[in-house]
């Protein structure tokens, strides 16, 4: 019971800093900066990113726990090999926007095998395949952690499936369809707290000092709509496409070996 | 070779360097600096291929940054055109000065990416594994196992569809990829299968009884002293940012964050790890280091008797001849050493290494 607590404790602090980090824009507008503040400005980016990626680390430490299994290291070392093929081809025949193959599996996994197998599917899917394709950079944090969110998030979705008719069924679709098509978006709208500082610069915060939430929410509204809208639309649909497609024949994949992965292995303490 | 945490020293410095300055001249001078480290790495034997072009796509990147850059910011002295009003959130006077400055940002950002790229280029698949840090050992096995069987799966991928075009499979619609992806989703499972009975079989992650209570008390420790340190770098950030309170949030933050990576370090400690080819520290790596750790000084801190005023150009609100201070620009070149150590050693000979980035 403690240990549910505490466990839980850790998601919620996490969750905290992320809301935190993504509002941190807008909370600069609002609050009136003294001078020193204005200076500091410029390594606010870097401080965001540091705090992130600590924030990250616990997270992914808390999911992994003291170690994992030996099943669920060869399920997760396996998809991840399949995600990151997918990936590959996507980088090797671009498709359009933020269209990506990738959250299929990470989505599916999650919502069969739980949010903790999803969260790490995210995470890892996105580490292997920026190592294979060379995508490392200072974005891979970012996207390894709101990838892992997409996964951690699927079993929410579990008790609306079931309401809309349960396993198998056209409603369990549905959920999982819509859930892939806000994820499409929020995937987006999270990538750009990285990008939005860098892109605008700290200029923005110089010539305009003490710009108001509403010109601040404005300059961000114009930034998403010219950068992102269209580029997360395609995400969006790409993901209710792919879901639309594969969803259920995967879905049965998935769960015809997540029963046939049900063995235990039990050690024999008699001999020492 | 250079040494994995020397090209980390060297990332940090080219990353906040540019993200420090965006004064034309240094930032033409970073780039500068990176495109000749990444000439170099070009000859390495284990360079492999990028998988895009990289002209192009530095070009994509300033283009659009300046294009949005231009369209959202409408300030500055000289004005191109102006777009009509009407036009939500785009109407306005479209200035040289916005489209410059977006031009630089996006500068920057290319510079960013390539750096990585360079990096990456340098080190081996296996270097790049051996970053993970220790205390996530299950991870970096999971890892490990992705990437040895991507190689596997590509394989599996293209027997399937030559199989499945000899039985007159066509590709016509998006239910048409079903054929390809079912199998090998089904055959990579049937091999986790495997590979989870053989691992449970030779003991991975077998723990005795005895140990099950230690495991179980520490666990509740870590828990607690992640949710300490969590808790202090989110209040310590909030004086910060909302009332500017340096002196409590400061230490504040610094020390959450040393009490997260200290645990993470001391549960990483008891990790046992194997080397199958050793990486060696060497004097050139020393001098990569150093080289980036004068740009970052001069760039971080008031030293060297240089003006950093110079670093802090902006096009606002008329565009003026950007200030160039050479003692900063001499230390800017600092990021050029990874170029001499690699072009000063012999080229080793080809090695036997499975790189799956190539395949």
């Amino acid at each position: 019971m403690t240990q549910r607590v505490l466990s839980a404790a850790i998601y919620v602090l996490c969750s905290l800093i992320g809301i935190a980090a993504f509002l941190a824009p807008f909370l600069r507008a609002v609050v009136p900066q003294s001078d020193q503040q204005q200076a500091s400005a410029a390594t606010a980016p870097l401080l965001l990113a540091t705090l992130v990626g600590l924030c990250f680390l616990a997270l992914l430490f808390e999911v992994q726990g003291p170690g994992l299994n030996a099943k669920t290291v060869a399920l997760l070392g396996i998809l991840v090999a399949i995600n990151s093929v997918l990936r590959f081809a996507e980088v090797a025949i671009p498709g359009p926007g933020g269209f990506s193959p990738v959250f299929l599996l990470i989505i599916l996994s999650g919502y069969v095998f739980g949010g903790r197998f999803g969260f790490l599917m995210g995470t890892m899917s996105l580490l292997v395949s920026a190592i294979i394709t060379g995508g490392v950079g200072p974005w891979l944090p970012y996207q390894m952690f709101t990838a892992g969110w997409v996964g951690l998030s699927a079993p929410l979705i579990r008790p609306l499936a079931r309401r809309l008719g349960g396993e198998g069924g056209r409603g369990e679709l549905l959920a999982l369809i819509v859930f892939g098509a806000l994820w499409g978006f929020a995937y987006g709208a999270i990538m750009n707290i990285w990008f939005w500082p860098y892109a605008t610069g700290p200029a923005a915060y110089y010539w305009t000092p003490g710009a108001g939430l509403a010109e601040t929410m404005r300059r961000y509204l114009a930034f998403y709509v010219l950068t992102s809208l269209l580029w997360d639309a395609f995400g969006a649909v790409g993901n209710i496409l792919l879901l639309l497609a594969f969803g259920r024949p995967v879905l049965r994949t998935l769960r015809r070996f997540r029963d046939r992965l049900q063995f235990v292995y039990r050690p024999d303490w008699s001999h020492p | 070779m250079i040494h994995p945490l020397a090209w980390i020293g060297w990332l940090i410095a080219v990353m906040a360097a540019l993200s420090t300055t965006r004064n034309p001249m240094y930032l033409a001078l970073i780039l500068l600096c990176i495109a000749l480290v990444d000439m170099v790495v070009q000859r390495l034997p284990n360079g492999a291929t990028p998988v895009f072009s990289r002209k192009r796509f530095v070009l994509l990147i300033v283009l659009v940054s300046a294009a949005i850059n231009a369209l959202s910011v409408h300030y500055g002295d000289t004005v191109l055109f102006t777009l009509p009003e009407w036009l939500p959130l785009l109407g306005g006077p479209v200035t040289l000065e916005a489209l410059v400055f977006g031009a630089l940002n996006g500068l920057a950002l290319a510079g960013i990416f390539l750096a990585f790229a360079t990096a990456q280029r340098a080190l081996p698949t296996s270097a790049l594994v051996g970053l993970i840090p220790r205390a996530f050992y299950s991870l970096a096995v999971v890892a490990a196992i992705a990437i040895t069987f991507v190689p596997t799966t590509l394989r599996q991928a293209r027997q399937i569809r030559d199989a499945q075009a000899i039985r007159g499979h066509r590709m016509r619609r998006l239910r048409d990829w079903l054929p390809l992806l079912l199998p090998l989703l089904i055959g990579g499972l049937e091999r986790a299968l495997q590979l989870a009975e053989s691992m449970a079989a030779r003991g991975f992650a077998g723990m005795h009884q005895r140990e099950y209570a230690s495991v179980a008390a520490e666990q509740t420790t870590t828990r607690l002293l992640m949710i300490v340190g969590l808790s202090m770098l989110l209040t310590g950030w909030l004086l910060l940012l909302a009332w500017g309170i340096q002196w409590l949030g400061v230490p504040l933050m610094l020390a959450g964050a040393a009490l997260l990576l200290g645990r993470l370090w001391w549960l990483g400690r008891r990790v046992r790890r194997t080397h199958y080819r050793q990486l060696h520290w060497t004097a050139s790596d020393t001098a990569v280091l150093i080289g980036a750790v004068v740009t970052l000084a001069a760039y971080l801190l008031p030293v060297l008797g240089s003006s950093r005023a110079a670093l802090f150009y902006y096009p606002y609100p008329a565009l003026q001849l950007p200030p160039f201070d050479p003692i900063l620009g001499f230390a800017t070149l600092g990021l050029a050493w990874p170029a001499v150590a690699l072009w000063a050693k012999p080229a080793p000979a080809p090695q036997h290494t499975t790189d799956t980035r190539a395949s």
